[in-house]
């Protein structure tokens, strides 16, 4: 699946990207030993706040999910909750070569390997893990995607929700959850 | 009550919010200084307020928007009553009670639109930030009577006046000491400043009462909390630091105070909420006591 | 036309009571149309101030005070009929309802009409005894046997004060008879201690509030606005006797002064002022609704109490236009809590939530209402908060200041408690059919609801009666100058005030609907760190809502043991009493007989 990068915006929405484009606020959601790299990026060597960018308590809040590595298939449900609690315009961000295609737990069962199967990543940071250099690099690149107006992922996954829902049902099937909480 | 009246209303808002907007900007830029940082920009708070504006949203019934206009539209019409370095739009409305109280308004709102939500964590917080509104109001409340009782006066603006004309030690920050620095310690309860923002602990309860605004209602939240900081710190400003004798004075002053709680709050770790009532009730209010019965019976500051 | 009045009252007790036993439906109806028969023509006797009549022993007179306070109680009594026809079918004794809840009325106009203090004194009995009896048809008969207990020890000592000023004044006037004490403070110390004592009782000033909770929890969802609203004020119309008609300052006058407050007054005052704390930390604790709301009316007790006992120009005033607006704000809660009971069955906070999606007009009144409650503008309540504030920090009444504040925030946490456990927050399963309350209800608690907004934004209205009982009390009125009401030390316009607020309202309306359109969401979907729930009941905050601020206090000792310990060494006594009359054998019950008989052939003899 290949992102659209058709590109007609009116007045209001190139404004609205510059806006989105220079404050960005993360969930990052901590799946992988990748999250470990966050905390210097965020802090004063790196300091992603120049950027424009920091760390948001709730998904209602955030504009971009960080998957930081791999990802479990029981923790992919939660992931897809996330994302769709997420607020348009929404973006995500693969960390490392466990979103890309597996990365050393490629085969294991409990694992997905190909992360835009799922939700639509606009963009992958590649590495094991990746160096927050490389985190910071990635970032300049997803601004400048977003003020340009290349950062559809969102709109994809609402034009393909079809597409995404079975690959998500493929691979997670129907569980019916029944623990002390819900008789 | 003309019609210039609320023309001057609604520029006294919006000239608040590019204010202390801008403020919180620069004081971004500050504690970033101190975590030996570079910091964003200093119109990234605008950035970011907007940017929620331009965002897609969700609401969970009436109440939930209802509650945030409420809590928004009481918050805009108490900066209308703040006195600006003299200057009121509406005159007579600045009694200090009625500023106090119509600040409530929005507290209420904007805890009824977060109780509205449905989410626990948004309820937690609201417990809190009353919790935590209990703890820093009484001592505060009890200096205004003090304040009231010696000048006989409760009208913000008469207040601030009346300490000008003396320089600094005319300011009652120094006449009355101890009141003074109940007054700022409340600032910081007030302000949600560490070590008293345990309300909004995003780490624990996912930032309290905002947990689920997104969009234009978190958009709305920012810009509250933006004019609320402007009317907590204009109002310790006036009663306290001798308001402004022009509007560059009070702007300026304005910015040192609200720099001097953001520089300390960023040194600082968090109460629990418990903890805070605990130190609220024990030094600010016993200092507060003090002050009040040095005043009424010691004939303090006459 | 005062005649017609009291005929007419009493009357229509007898027509409700043969009515509801006929049909219980038409005794309710009957109790309506009486109310607002009463309100009507009290509200007539606003032009006949200073007339007099007499049914033999009883004394009556319109006073401008008397006139205030019987407004408010029937205002209050007008709007909880219209609960009544609904409530029927729930009641044992409807009939024995219907005419009681008349005779209360009766009872209390006619305590705030009388001349004399032998009037004033079985007038007020009417009222608590009748009251007591509906009480009794709640919940728990304990709470109406406690009830009574507390109101007999005001009574009782109010009796022995009325009767000692009767001999020692000869006269029983009440205007006249007071005035006896002016030059004796010691006896006058005693009566005023004495003659309040009901007062304080009736209105749960500490330690006397232990009523409060259970007899406003226990009694019958229509009948606790009642007690709240209305009875409860009958306590601060004695606070006011024992202050204004009764010389007190005066009497006082040589005593030790605080801040021009003499000591006794004060020590009152002290009193008030921990009846706002404690009343408002126990209410923070509560489960119970109705309970809480109990408990906030123990805190606005001390807040009246506190205002009266002033006298001066801005806390009095205050005090006095408290009574009104407690009264409206406490009603229109009350109501909100049984239209919430009588879909829900339940007025437990942690067995509701989310009523808002089922019963939104009455959670509108609620809303109202607590906001009045907890005097914030541009309701009634913080008109006459304010004034009090003002009245407090004008004298340097710092302590008092101090309860007084710690009230008022913390009413905002317990009035803000029901609000978001009962209406806000998920909505349970089980309660996904209820409707909303019946329209006649909603009219009724529409009524106050109203009351609150208009005593919000136009209080010189009401200010204007107070105003008017200041000067014939002496005392500097309060400033009145078209919208605006100042003081000595501040004025407020609440016109404007509600003007700019609503100024506020509109520009974020705007803001609001310009930008784009929210998406509607459901409940439960909701941020849970991403976990899944599926039970409401779980995502639902109604458990120990303030349990940090809660644990700081919640091993403080309770007056209640002691009140136990008391009533029971009572109860010792008295079987140990009875032990001298009443046996199994019949010794001793024919030795006191017999006694008897002896004494009253020697005593016929002579």
């Amino acid at each position: 699946m290949q992102v659209t990068t058709k590109n007609d915006r009116s007045l209001w929405e190139v404004i609205g990207d510059y806006f989105r484009a220079n404050s960005i606020w993360m969930k990052w959601y901590c799946t992988g030993c990748g999250a470990i790299e966050m905390p210097p990026t965020m802090t004063s060597r790196f300091d992603m706040e120049q950027l424009g960018m920091g760390p948001m308590a709730t998904p209602r809040q955030a504009d971009v999910l960080l998957i930081t590595g791999y990802l479990s298939t029981k923790t992919l449900r939660r992931v897809i909750y996330s994302y769709e609690q997420m607020q348009d315009p929404k973006y995500v961000v693969g960390f490392g070569s466990c979103t890309l295609n597996g990365g050393i737990y490629y085969d294991s069962y409990a694992t997905i390997n190909q992360l835009d199967q799922y939700l639509p990543v606009d963009l992958y940071i590649a590495g094991c893990m990746p160096r927050p250099e490389a985190i910071m690099n990635s970032f300049a690149t997803l601004i400048e995607m977003i003020k340009k107006g290349e950062a559809r992922g969102w709109k994809h996954y609402q034009e393909n929700y079809d597409w995404y829902k079975a690959n998500q049902m493929d691979s997670l099937g129907e569980v019916i959850i029944h623990d002390e909480f819900h008789e | 009550m003309t019609l210039m009246s609320f023309v001057y209303g609604f520029l006294a808002i919006l000239g608040a919010f590019v204010f202390q907007t801008s403020l919180t900007g620069i004081n971004r830029k500050v504690t970033a200084r101190l975590q030996k940082r570079r910091g964003p920009k200093w119109y990234q708070q605008f950035i970011d307020i907007f940017k929620a504006f331009s965002k897609s949203s969700i609401t969970h019934g009436w109440v939930y928007d209802f509650g945030a206009i409420m809590a928004l539209g009481g918050i805009a019409a108490t900066v209308i009553f703040i006195p600006v370095a003299g200057f009121q739009s509406f005159p007579g409305l600045d009694n200090i009670f009625v500023i106090s109280y119509v600040l409530a308004v929005g507290m209420l709102g904007m805890a009824m639109s977060a109780a509205g939500s449905g989410n626990p964590w948004a309820s937690i917080g609201v417990s809190r930030a009353l919790t935590n509104m209990l703890a820093y109001d009484i001592p505060f409340m009890v200096i205004v009577f003090t304040l009231i009782y010696q000048h006989q006066t409760g009208s913000v603006s008469e207040l601030a006046a009346l300490q000008q004309g003396a320089g600094i030690w005319g300011w009652n920050a120094f006449q009355l000491p101890l009141g003074g620095l109940v007054a700022v310690i409340a600032l910081f309860g007030m302000l949600g400043k560490k070590p008293f923002d345990s309300f909004i602990a995003p780490a624990e309860i996912a930032s309290g009462p905002m947990v689920e605004y997104g969009g234009k209602q978190l958009g709305m939240m920012f810009t509250l909390h933006e004019l609320m900081t402007f009317i907590e710190v204009s109002l310790i400003l006036n009663l306290f630091f001798g308001g402004g004798e022009t509007l560059w004075v009070y702007l300026l002053k304005y910015a040192v105070l609200y720099t001097f709680t953001n520089i300390v709050s960023g040194v600082m770790p968090r109460f629990k909420i418990d903890q805070a009532v605990t130190f609220f009730y024990k030094v600010p209010l016993g200092l507060a006591l003090v002050q009040g019965l040095l005043v009424i019976f010691g004939g303090w500051g006459y | 036309m005062m005649t017609m009045i009291i005929l007419f009252m009493i009357a229509s007790i007898l027509f409700a009571y043969v009515l509801s036993l006929k049909e219980p439906k038409w005794g309710a109806y009957a109790t309506l149309i009486v109310s607002l028969a009463g309100l009507v023509g009290v509200s007539l006797l606003r032009g006949s101030v200073g007339e007099t009549v007499s049914f033999y022993y009883l004394h009556f007179t319109v006073t401008t005070i008397g006139w205030y306070f019987s407004m408010i109680l029937l205002t209050v009594y007008f709007t909880a009929t219209f609960f009544h026809p609904f409530w029927m079918d729930q009641l044992i004794y409807p009939a024995a309802y219907n005419a009681l809840f008349l005779l209360s009325l009766a009872g209390t106009v006619g305590l705030f009409f009388a001349q004399d203090l032998m009037t004033l004194f079985i007038c007020w009995e009417t009222a608590v005894w009748s009251s007591m009896l509906i009480v009794q048809q709640g919940k728990s008969r304990q709470a109406a046997w406690v009830y009574f207990v507390m109101s007999a020890i005001g009574s009782m000592a109010t009796l022995f004060a009325i009767l000692l000023t009767i001999f020692m004044s000869g006269t029983t006037m009440i205007t006249d008879a007071f005035i006896y004490f002016m030059g004796s403070p010691a006896l006058g110390g005693l009566v005023f201690g004495a003659f309040i004592l009901s007062g304080l009782t009736k209105m749960g000033i500490f330690p006397f509030h232990v009523w409060l909770p259970l007899a406003h929890g226990s009694a019958p969802h229509t009948f606790s606005p009642v007690l709240s609203g209305g009875l409860v004020k009958m306590g601060a119309y004695i606070a006011y006797l024992s202050v204004a008609v009764f010389p007190a300052y005066q009497v006082f006058g040589d005593q030790l002064m605080l801040q021009g407050v003499p000591l006794p007054i004060y020590a009152l005052m002290l009193l008030g002022g921990v009846s706002i704390v404690y009343g408002t930390l126990r209410a923070i604790q509560q489960d119970d609704a109705k309970r809480l709301l109990a408990y906030s009316s123990v805190a606005n007790g001390g807040y009246i109490l506190i205002g009266i006992l002033m006298l001066d120009q801005m806390a009095f005033a205050g005090g006095l236009m408290h009574v009104l607006n407690h009264a409206v704000a406490s009603a229109a809660a009350f109501l909100a809590m049984a239209a919430v009971a009588k879909r829900t069955g339940t007025t437990k906070m942690s067995e509701l939530g989310g009523m808002i999606h089922r019963m939104p007009v009455t959670y509108v009144v609620y809303l109202i209402a607590i906001i009045s409650m907890a005097g914030i503008p541009p309701m009634g309540g913080f008109v006459s908060k304010w004034l009090i504030f003002q009245g407090l920090s004008h004298r340097g009444l710092i302590f008092l200041a101090t309860a007084a504040a710690f009230g008022s925030i913390g009413s905002y946490l317990y009035v803000f408690r029901p609000l978001s456990a009962v209406f806000l927050g998920q909505l349970a399963p089980k309660y996904e059919k209820i409707k909303e309350a019946d329209p006649l209800m909603l009219i009724g608690m529409l009524l106050l609801t109203a009351m609150s907004l208009l005593l919000g934004i136009v209080p010189n209205v009401v200010l204007r009666t107070i105003a008017q009982i200041q000067i014939e009390l002496g005392i500097d009125p309060i400033m009145i100058k078209g919208t605006i009401t100042a003081t000595q030390n501040g004025s407020v316009n609440m016109l404007s005030v509600f003007t700019v607020f609503g100024f506020g309202f509109l520009l974020i309306l705007i803001l609001f609907l310009v930008l784009p359109k929210s998406r509607r969401v459901g409940l439960m979907d909701t941020y849970t760190s991403a976990e899944f729930i599926h039970t409401p009941e779980l995502l639902h905050y109604g458990h120990h809502f303030y349990a940090p601020f809660e644990r700081l206090y919640e091993k403080w000792p309770s007056v209640l043991p002691l009140y136990q310990r008391l009533s029971l060494k009572l109860k010792e006594m008295g079987e140990w009493a009875e032990t001298f009359f009443f046996h199994a054998e019949p010794n001793r019950a024919v030795f006191w007989m017999v006694l008897l008989v002896i004494l009253i052939t020697v005593g016929g003899a002579r």
